[in-house]
């Protein structure tokens, strides 16, 4: 199938300090790779999980197919249009179709705001006001298994599950085809979680939207997403498909990973493969693979080379010298 | 037990709404004994910040407390003045909140705010810059010294949470508060933090009060657990009685929606159907009537009791089968 989203070498750069100070003190380079190449896919109606550590570049990969930081080179194709480069009128009926669920909408939308002017916000935006206001954000509300009466509270007045909700009929205001969700879940309890999970799994089957999951939780990610991608200093280490990932893992980083989750039984003995260490900065990235100040099996080549592309398989690839093989996971 | 570094005793705090009273917590009964660490579970809504915030004495304005107490190593914290306060907050105990930028000011660098808060300790300006460095290094801020200089904005959620717990770990408290501390974090640096979290508690005995909808991080590190649903703590006893014996019918539930207890991949995952009631007005007999599937005649007219189960295991429910 073509691919609905398609990202290429994607290459995202910070300035680390003013050009006046970066002259000063002779620094021919003030920048930082915030995403560093990163390449991958996603089919209609598939949901891609984006999971890394804390400061890996999830964020900024996402803001960066939304159009909202600047993109150094690399390719984001939608429905086979490069929007890279485009201009913003050029640009502006893709973005319809790519939308941002906020992860707290009480918190990120004004308070001040009742629910049915923040559903409606979209539509004022892309100056796509609907004849009958109300009616869609009834719609909305309804999609959403919200009560239309909903639409006259604050964001205050609605508890966690409800707020999520909100945000989840936001994203879906203008019919997007892909919905970007930087934890969707973050902050909710067990049940709750679920609730909004298999809202998001039954509008996928009866809309066919694509999703791109950034989410810490990788119970989570194993449960909703059909690929995954690993991420650490602005890079995939590893991606596949989710089940592959988990059970056939190549790359030492993804072993570390995985078994650093831990069971919710106080009595588990944990065989955490320990990784030691401090994750480096973008700032003082580490030369060879990138990994290697803090992987268990690091050799003197890492330190040297960046380890080339390896695919395992259909869709599956790692950066490693020296994978995991097969048999040990 | 010895005495408990806190000790909640009865507590009951309302909102005060135009729509009516929100009963937003009843009868609250927990200690925290000295040195460990005790857990907070429960749906979002059911009052753990509410909790919280009446324990540090920093409430909403609409907030009341309309029954009980909070005692803080023996001193009951309502009797307190401003000023002594003041001083146990950020000294004896800290907090670290869900969101860092409550405790994060935009606009001063990260080095000046962790020197500021050591504004106490009689030592060099230089040396509480190392001191602060020392600290993001160990919560594992990589290219510390440098980043010093550096605004919130300039990290990223997850790092400005770590920079918190450094900042909340820097003052060595009694007793560190933390609501959610590890949502933004990934599973590498959440077990970082909890071995952390669990040797600073070993090296200074301090206590912790702890929550968190991560089941498995609750598993880990806490001692006890308490369970809340609506307002109300359900449930509370050791940490092994609470994952392997739960008696109450929520704290069951609640365990059986743990997405990694569940081995088969699936889309649709399990929930406990309902809502929470309203808050203004409770219904009569148990919080948990309406979405308890072993629910009884009894539970509807009438509030259960609290039942003992085994030492330091209560929950109130009237069909525990002890
Ligand atoms: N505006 C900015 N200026 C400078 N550096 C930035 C900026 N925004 C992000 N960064 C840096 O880019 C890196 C990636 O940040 P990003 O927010 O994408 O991380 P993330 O993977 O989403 O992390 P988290 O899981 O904590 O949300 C971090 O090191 C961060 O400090
Ligand atoms: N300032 C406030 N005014 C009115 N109701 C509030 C206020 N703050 C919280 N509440 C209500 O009190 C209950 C408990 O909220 P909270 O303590 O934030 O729960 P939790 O932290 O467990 O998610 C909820 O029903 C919430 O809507
Ligand atoms: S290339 Fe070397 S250092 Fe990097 S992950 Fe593979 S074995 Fe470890
Ligand atoms: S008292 Fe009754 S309704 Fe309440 S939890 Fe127990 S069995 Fe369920
Ligand atoms: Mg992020
Ligand atoms: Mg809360």
């Amino acid at each position: 199938m073509e691919p609905l989203l398609e990202v290429e070498h994607l290459r995202v750069r910070f300035k680390t300090k003013s050009a006046v100070k970066a002259f000063i003190e002779k620094d021919d380079d003030p920048y930082i790779d915030g995403v560093m190449g990163v390449s991958f896919a996603i089919e209609p109606g598939r949901t891609y999980g984006l999971v890394g550590e804390s400061g890996s570049g999830k964020t900024t990969v996402a803001r960066a197919v939304m159009g909202l930081v600047p993109v150094d080179s690399g390719a984001i194709r939608f429905n086979g249009e490069n929007l890279v480069g485009l201009s913003r009128d050029r640009v502006k009926p893709f973005r319809r179709d790519i939308a941002l669920m906020f992860q707290d909408p009480a918190g990120s939308l004004s308070p001040r705001l009742k629910i049915r002017s923040i559903l409606a916000e979209p539509f004022r935006i892309h100056d796509k006001m609907p004849e009958n206001l109300s009616v869609e954000v009834a719609r909305l509300l309804k999609m959403v298994n919200l009560s239309p009466s909903m639409g006259d509270l604050y964001p205050h007045q609605l508890s966690g599950g409800q707020a999520r909700r909100v945000g989840v009929a936001r994203a879906l205001a203008l019919s997007p085809k892909l919905i970007i969700a930087d934890e969707p879940t973050a902050g909710l309890d067990v049940s709750v979680q679920g609730e909004i999970l298999n809202l998001m799994a039954r509008l996928q089957n009866d809309m066919g939207l694509s999703f791109l999951i950034i989410t810490h939780n990788l119970a989570v990610v194993r449960h909703v997403s059909d690929h995954v991608a690993i991420m650490y200093l602005g890079r995939f280490l590893e991606q596949g498909p989710t089940q592959t990932v988990f059970h056939h893992m190549r790359h030492p980083y993804t072993q570390a990973l995985l078994s650093a989750h831990s069971s919710p039984d106080p009595d588990t003995v944990h065989h955490r493969i320990s990784i030691s260490g401090e994750i480096p900065g973008l700032v003082s990235r580490p030369l060879g693979c990138e990994f290697h100040t803090r992987c268990p099996g690091v050799r003197e080549k890492c330190r040297r080379l960046f380890p080339p592309r390896a695919d395992a398989g259909k869709d599956h690839q790692y950066f490693c010298h020296y994978p995991l093989s097969v048999s040990e996971n | 037990m010895a005495e408990p570094v806190l000790d909640i005793r009865n507590l009951s705090v309302n909102y005060l709404t135009p729509r009516g009273t929100v009963k937003a917590l009843r009868r609250i009964n927990l200690q925290v004994p000295s040195a460990k660490v005790v857990g907070l579970v429960g749906e979002s809504g059911c009052g753990k910040s509410t909790l919280i915030s009446a324990v540090i004495r920093l409430m909403a304005e609409n907030a009341r407390v309309a029954a009980g107490e909070i005692r803080f190593t023996g001193k009951d914290m309502q009797q307190l003045s401003p000023r002594d306060l003041r001083a146990i907050r950020g000294r004896d105990m800290s907090m670290v909140f869900q969101d860092p930028m409550t405790a994060l000011n935009p606009v001063f660098t990260i080095g000046r705010q962790m020197a500021d808060i050591q504004y106490r300790d009689a030592v060099s300006g230089k040396e509480k810059l190392k001191r602060a460095a020392d600290m993001l290094s160990l919560v594992g801020i990589p290219d510390a010294v440098s980043r010093l200089d550096n605004y919130p904005h300039h990290f990223s959620g997850g790092m400005r949470q770590r920079i918190t717990i450094a900042m909340a770990l820097l003052v060595q408290p009694k007793l560190l508060i933390a609501d959610e501390p590890t949502t933004a974090l990934d599973a590498t640096l959440e077990v970082q933090i909890i071995r952390l979290l669990k040797d600073l508690q070993a090296d200074f005995q301090c206590a912790i009060l702890f929550i968190s909808h991560h089941l498995n991080v609750i598993a880990e590190l806490c001692d006890f657990v308490g369970v809340m649903y609506a307002g109300e703590l359900v449930e509370k006893g050791s940490v092994r009685d609470i994952f392997h014996r739960p008696g109450h019918p929520y704290t069951r539930a609640l365990l059986e929606c743990d997405p990694s207890v569940i081995a088969e991949p699936t889309r649709f995952l399990p929930t406990i159907p309902g809502e929470i009631p309203s808050l203004i007005d409770l219904p009569e007999g148990c919080i948990f009537y309406d979405r308890c599937p072993g629910a009884a005649q009894v539970c509807k007219k009438i509030p259960p009791p609290e039942v003992s189960i085994a030492e330091h295991h209560t929950a109130a429910c009237h069909c525990l089968e002890v």
